[in-house]
């Protein structure tokens, strides 16, 4: 496949010198074509203290369709959806904007950078980006809830990894508050 | 439910039609939908509420409906939504769809939020079918002319005359990298026709310089671009290896740019290659970017994007960073409605347009239809003509001495290997020797004639229809299937006919030159083929290809 090659050298670039606060690892060594990432909350942010796991695909087509990546770790964030898929909602990865010249490593530290500044304009949870809005403090205070409840321990990249936090969510969320 | 009346039309400026009153219709429902139509009245005044519709040009028309500039009018019974015939320009032809599909254009809303939205994802998410290869295979240019038979009439005019200058075309899928695709397989095929292998050899070594080239001036690094270079140089590779052998070239040629990574890559090497010559030459092109967003902001959103088709910056780019420095010259045809009796033609580099096309160098030749490309080939310049020439001579010398067929043993009969399906041995005139009939002439028996011409045709509208109706075999009856000479249907020559007016009369008279068995016209140059048209009957002027009377005699 024509794309390997291209695959192999982005992620030799990437766990060489990986973009900030990033690592990377294969879940399974003869699959580039899927990337585990954790990414550590920002220094700075709500979301610091923090360990998220963020799963990469890279299509078969690619690098002519953009890769498809979701956080499997929860998290409070207004282009984040708020359920277990963790769809992400980046201007870069739309396939109007994509270009196969992109690098991934610029697209990760894209998703680095939305958490450091959420784009409330262009949210996919229309409610959380109110708040972040107009009640930072309380958005604030939720985001971290979540730090607390889901981003704490070790990193869980499967994607029922939000479903089994969930099920904790009243012993932590009480130890939160 | 449908009754045929005339509906008024307002022409948009993209050429849609939008209904000004259309009556009783129920629809389903579809994305395209503009409101839902049931008295809310956005546009019409129609008597029972008035829907607001995109119309899909080239649909069929109520009969009473000539005011539409536009497409072939359209028949308001059968709305048969197709979202990318509405994205193209105002094309009105079955041109092959694009993708990514233009976000339908909204007249005028009144509908809420939610379908605004709901709209809006389907068309952003609509994914036309694409079908077929991503290079197809050569094939008559002549298809063409059928697909538009149908269409505008500057358009039927101007796809009857391309078949006489370009024999060939190939179709090229249109997902949006039609041009980028064109260009790039018209290079590598011009490349093996110039049967060089120095050349190729030479492509392989210029291509290192332009990815040094995309490196510095495009600022892409080496690493991202690589694969893509990489398919460039090892289908360069195979070419070389191949020179020697064209046609297996051509088959791994064609292979090569239908396996979607190849073909993708090979084709993005060449975006990117496009996009850093521009990028190295801002000043000379920096004012030609019409997307407003400067030169790398136009980089960005055309040239390096997947699935963007080619513009005429996009064409001048690739054309000065890929074919000028090798003098490959690119010549598109563009179909379109501008006034004309033919496709009109621009070559790149515009130098080109001032020189003669035998002063070019290789030259690759593309059909441009709104919003699509395909390659196109003019014709072999090889035996065809060489083959009509002689055996129109020959068959004339065989003409002229109908009554001494049995001194044909004699003859020289080399030069009748000429006519199609003649063996030029002496065996191969056995059959006509051991005829009874004095000439095998006499085989051009009048009488399937005498049916259909018996009487002169009273009107000229029975008259024409019945030509047209004839018009695609004409010459079964003229050719005895037995004979293994095939004499050529220009055999009835001035001479001839005047020879042999007491044996064959009806050849001269005006009823055989004004029958569908006279087939004369088609060495007139001006001849057209008649359309058959079922409403002419109630039509005030005679059908467009009367022509094709005036031309036959």
């Amino acid at each position: 496949m024509a794309s390997q090659k291209r695959i192999a050298k982005e992620l030799a670039e990437c766990t060489s010198s990986p973009p900030q606060g990033m690592t990377i690892k294969l879940p399974n060594d003869s699959d580039i074509h899927k990337w585990h990432v954790t990414l550590e909350g920002p220094e700075g942010t709500v979301y610091a203290g923090g360990k998220f796991g963020i799963i990469v695909s890279l299509p078969t087509d690619y690098p002519f369709k953009a890769p498809s990546i979701t956080f499997s770790t929860r998290i409070y964030h207004p282009n984040v959806t708020n359920d277990s898929l963790g769809n992400i909602c980046l201007g870069l990865l739309k396939p109007e904007n994509w270009k196969p010249s992109s690098r991934l490593s610029s697209v990760l530290e894209a998703v680095r950078a939305l958490l450091v500044e959420p784009q409330p304009d262009d949210p996919l949870e229309a409610r959380i980006a109110d708040e972040y809005r107009q009640d930072r403090k309380e958005f604030d205070k939720n985001a971290r809830s979540y730090v607390q409840r889901y981003a704490k321990g070790p990193v869980k990249f499967e994607s029922g990894g939000g479903e089994s936090g969930g099920g904790s969510t009243s012993n932590t969320g009480g130890g939160g508050n | 439910m449908f009754q045929p009346e005339p509906a008024a039309y307002i022409q948009v400026s993209t050429g849609y039609a939008i209904p000004h009153s259309v009556s009783d219709y129920t629809f389903e429902e579809t994305p395209l939908r503009l409101n839902d139509g049931r008295g809310s009245g956005a546009l019409g005044t129609g008597p029972s509420g008035a829907n607001a519709l995109l119309y899909a040009p080239m649909l069929s028309a109520p009969a009473g409906n000539r005011v539409q500039v536009g497409p072939a009018p359209s028949s308001p019974g059968s709305f048969n939504f197709n979202p990318t015939s509405l994205s193209a320009a105002p094309s009105t032809v079955p041109a092959p769809s694009h993708q990514p599909a233009p976000l339908p254009i909204l007249l005028k809303m009144e509908s809420s939020a939610d379908e605004l939205v709901a709209q809006e994802a389907a068309a952003r998410e609509y994914q036309p079918q694409l079908e077929g290869p991503l290079v197809g295979k050569k094939t008559p240019s002549t298809a063409i002319t059928e697909e538009y038979a149908k269409a505008d009439p500057i358009y039927v005019q101007k796809t009857m005359m391309l078949p006489q200058t370009y024999t060939h075309y190939r179709q090229i899928q249109g997902d949006g990298n039609c041009g980028w695709r064109a260009i790039g397989f018209g290079y590598f095929e011009t490349l093996i026709k110039t049967g060089s292998k120095a050349r190729v050899d030479a492509e392989k070594e210029r291509m290192q310089a332009l990815n040094a080239y995309i490196e510095t001036a495009g600022g892409v690094p080496a690493y991202v671009f690589q694969d893509f270079a990489d398919e460039t140089s090892s289908l360069l590779e195979k070419m070389s290896e191949m020179i020697g052998n064209p046609e297996r070239a051509a088959e791994e040629l064609l292979e090569a740019f239908n396996t979607p990574d190849v073909s993708n890559s090979i084709m993005y090497h060449f975006r990117l290659m496009a996009s850093a010559y521009l990028k190295g030459h801002r000043a000379t092109y920096g004012d030609f970017i019409s997307t407003g967003t400067g030169v790398d902001g136009y980089c960005q959103a055309v040239l390096e994007r997947h699935g963007v088709e080619i513009d005429h910056l996009g064409l001048e780019l690739l054309v000065n960073v890929l074919l000028k420095p090798i003098d490959f010259v690119l010549e598109v045809a563009y179909l379109d409605r501008s006034p004309g009796s033919e496709v009109n033609i621009y070559r790149f580099p515009k130098e080109a347009n001032s020189q003669l096309a035998s002063d070019l160098g290789p030259t690759i030749h593309l059909l441009y239809r709104p919003d699509h490309y395909d390659i196109l080939y003019p014709p072999e310049p090889v035996s065809l003509q060489v083959h009509r020439v002689t055996s129109l001579s020959q068959s004339y010398e065989i003409a002229s001495t109908p009554a001494a067929l049995h001194s044909y043993a004699q003859l020289n009969l080399q030069p009748l290997a000429f006519i199609p399906g003649f063996d030029a041995s002496p065996a191969g005139l056995a059959p006509i020797l051991d005829t009874t009939s004095a000439s095998p002439l006499t085989t051009y028996s009048p009488s399937p004639v005498s049916p259909w011409v018996s009487a002169p045709f009273p009107d000229p509208a029975l008259q024409a229809t019945s030509a047209s109706m004839a018009i695609p075999p004409p010459a079964p009856p003229l050719q005895p299937q037995t004979h293994p000479l095939r004499f050529s249907e220009y055999c009835q020559l001035p001479e001839y006919v005047e020879n042999n007016t007491r044996r064959e009369p009806t050849f001269q008279t005006a009823t055989f030159k004004n029958s569908h068995f006279n087939v004369a016209h088609y060495n007139n140059p001006n001849f057209q083929p008649e359309e058959y048209k079922p409403e002419a009957d109630d039509h005030d002027s005679p059908p467009r290809g009367g022509g094709r009377k005036r031309g036959s005699v």
